[in-house]
């Protein structure tokens, strides 16, 4: 198998008129998740139908798995798991139904594929209600299910769009840790769509933020967010607009604002805070905290998929 | 290939039984079907309804009337519920997902010719208690075999191609109710046109040529029909267009 998952070279899909992806390259590694970010109709969705072969590129080429999505879509489904847009599940059958349908259609044993059932139905803490029609079954457990029914057949490569939708917050951050720990442990790269970008921060070992149809950006969270040294934030008791005031006299010190109780700092380049702790300390007042000023995820991505960067500066007040 | 085929039919089957077993989706009408045919008309033909060459197209009419309404759901059903993509997801290839559906409404018209045939046989055999037991000859329900199987893949095959194209089960289930009703006015009304001269001589060539030559050609008639018609199925199965759709 390629060290690469998936390789798009320039991919186009045009819908119309509407540019649904607008030459999207993109490399993802085998075994990591991968978390693709975008506001609605940034072209997420096209890209999975894509890379499945369930929609043939206008232009340009992609490889998923080895494989090319147009020639060779068929040996990509028969390797991957999904769980597109909607969780597509058999309402009218049991959940118990609707997983063995999917061990049979991956040829899968009998014996294996009660084993299988029992395993991901208990992992999922659906095993109970194994035998109710899924269409009773509340929204989080139908996604859980659609969960299971991706990696029932222990697929290398998962694509799951927005896999924690509706899912409450325990439940979220149970499926995550399976998501994570099927990554690690049994090498599975899993490509995701998803909104919440704690989630992106927390399980993705690398994500691409797309907009319009292009790539907007491409790496580790850590490495999206940008730590800006110059920025630092004192907590604490005793501060108030003298202590701000006074600040702004520490050298090295190019502006201190009050905001909520706290230190804002702007430092000078190169400039550490150890004088300006030091003469605060020395004013009585009670440090709490000092830290750098870092970009949360949300911050980055707002900036990336926001057309006016005026709309971003209001939500990073906001952040801090 | 056939195991996928087999797949297919399997999930199909389940779900059609949990139609069949909800009185309120469906399962009240096909009972009351089921009541009419195996009982009211039985006992209104008496021991003809086993032998009359009219029941040879009398059921296949009746089970492809009882596939049209259910391969309508086929596609556009699965459209409508957000299924087909994830089926179309899957490792299954496009023949399978498509002969799949055609062979579970297939099982199905021939499951419910052979539950009225059986309330049937029990219906004059109560009837008849002094006569023995009612049953069909061998070769009669050997035709009527081979003809619902075919008259069923012909109406399966003219549903999926339907099914395929239609936006949703209603806009299908419409296009396929037009189809039967011209089944079954049609030559009703081409009979009708004749004159008294015409029909005699259709009549003498029917009635010349046979129930085994008549079958026989009816059969190669369906056959040709329903094969074409699968062919064209499989031909507008696109699974980026069915996505798209």
């Amino acid at each position: 198998m390629s060290t690469l998952a998936i390789q798009a070279e320039g991919l186009v899909r045009d819908f119309g008129p509407i540019r649904a992806l607008d030459h999207l390259s993109l490399e993802v590694p085998s075994g990591i998740v991968f978390g693709f970010l975008g506001p609605n109709g940034a072209g997420k969705t096209t890209a999975i139908r894509a890379f499945l072969g369930l929609v043939e590129p206008t232009a340009g080429s992609a490889r998923v798995l080895g494989f090319d999505t147009r020639r060779e879509s068929h040996r990509i489904r028969e390797r991957a798991g999904a769980l597109l847009e909607h969780h597509g599940l058999y309402e009218r059958l049991t959940a118990e139904q609707n997983l063995d349908f999917t061990g049979r259609v991956w040829h899968l044993p009998a014996s294996e594929r009660r084993a299988r059932i029992r395993e991901l139905l208990e992992q999922f803490g659906l095993w109970d209600r194994r035998l109710e029609p899924a269409g009773k079954w509340s929204r989080g457990m139908k996604q859980k299910l659609a969960v299971a029914r991706a990696v029932f057949h222990r697929p290398p490569l998962v694509f799951l769009d927005e896999p924690t939708a509706g899912l409450d917050p325990v439940a979220s951050a149970a499926l995550r840790e399976d998501l994570a720990s099927l990554a690690a442990g049994q090498g599975v790269t899993i490509f995701l769509t998803t909104h919440n970008l704690v989630e992106a921060e927390r399980l993705c070992d690398l994500v691409g933020v797309i907009r319009k149809g292009k790539l907007a950006a491409l790496g580790p969270p850590s490495s999206l967010r940008t730590t800006d040294d110059s920025s630092v934030r004192i907590v604490g008791t005793g501060i108030d607009q003298d202590t701000a005031d006074v600040a702004t006299t520490v050298p090295g010190v190019l502006e201190a604002r009050l905001l909520d109780g706290a230190l804002d700092v702007k430092l000078a380049e190169g400039a550490r805070p150890a004088a300006l702790v030091a003469m605060l300390v020395e004013r009585g007042v009670g440090i709490d905290e000092v830290r750098r000023d870092r970009q949360t995820l949300e911050e980055t991505f707002l900036e990336l998929v926001t057309d006016d960067a005026a709309t971003a500066a209001p939500a990073r007040d906001r952040a801090s | 290939m056939t195991a996928d085929i087999l797949t297919v039919a399997w999930k199909e089957w389940l779900e059609f039984r949990d139609q069949l077993l909800r009185l309120k989706r469906g399962g009240l009408s096909a009972l009351i079907v089921v009541l009419l045919l195996g009982i009211i008309t039985p006992l209104q033909m008496g021991p003809l309804w086993n032998t009359s060459a009219l029941m040879l197209a009398y059921w296949p009419l009746l089970s492809s009337g009882m596939v049209s309404t259910l391969i309508a759901d086929a596609f556009a059903g699965e459209r409508e519920r957000h299924t087909l993509e994830t089926l179309l997801a899957t490792r299954l290839p496009d023949a399978s997902i498509l002969l799949g559906k055609i062979l579970a409404a297939v099982l199905y018209g021939l499951l419910f010719t052979f539950a009225n045939i059986l309330v049937g046989v029990i219906t004059l055999s109560i009837r008849h208690w002094n006569d023995g037991l009612q049953v069909p000859p061998l070769s009669h329900f050997g035709y009527m075999l081979l003809l619902v199987t075919l008259a069923c893949s012909t109406m399966a095959g003219v549903g999926v191609f339907i099914s395929l194209k239609a936006g949703t089960v209603r806009q299908a289930q419409q296009t396929l109710g037009i189809i039967m009703m011209t089944l079954f006015i049609g030559p009703v009304l081409v009979f009708q046109f004749l004159d008294s001269e015409g029909r005699e001589s259709l009549a003498t060539t029917l009635t010349s040529l046979g129930t085994a030559r008549l079958v026989m050609w009816a059969s190669g008639i369906l056959l040709v029909v329903s094969v074409i018609l699968i062919v064209m199925g499989l031909g507008r199965f696109r699974r980026g267009k069915l996505t798209l759709d």
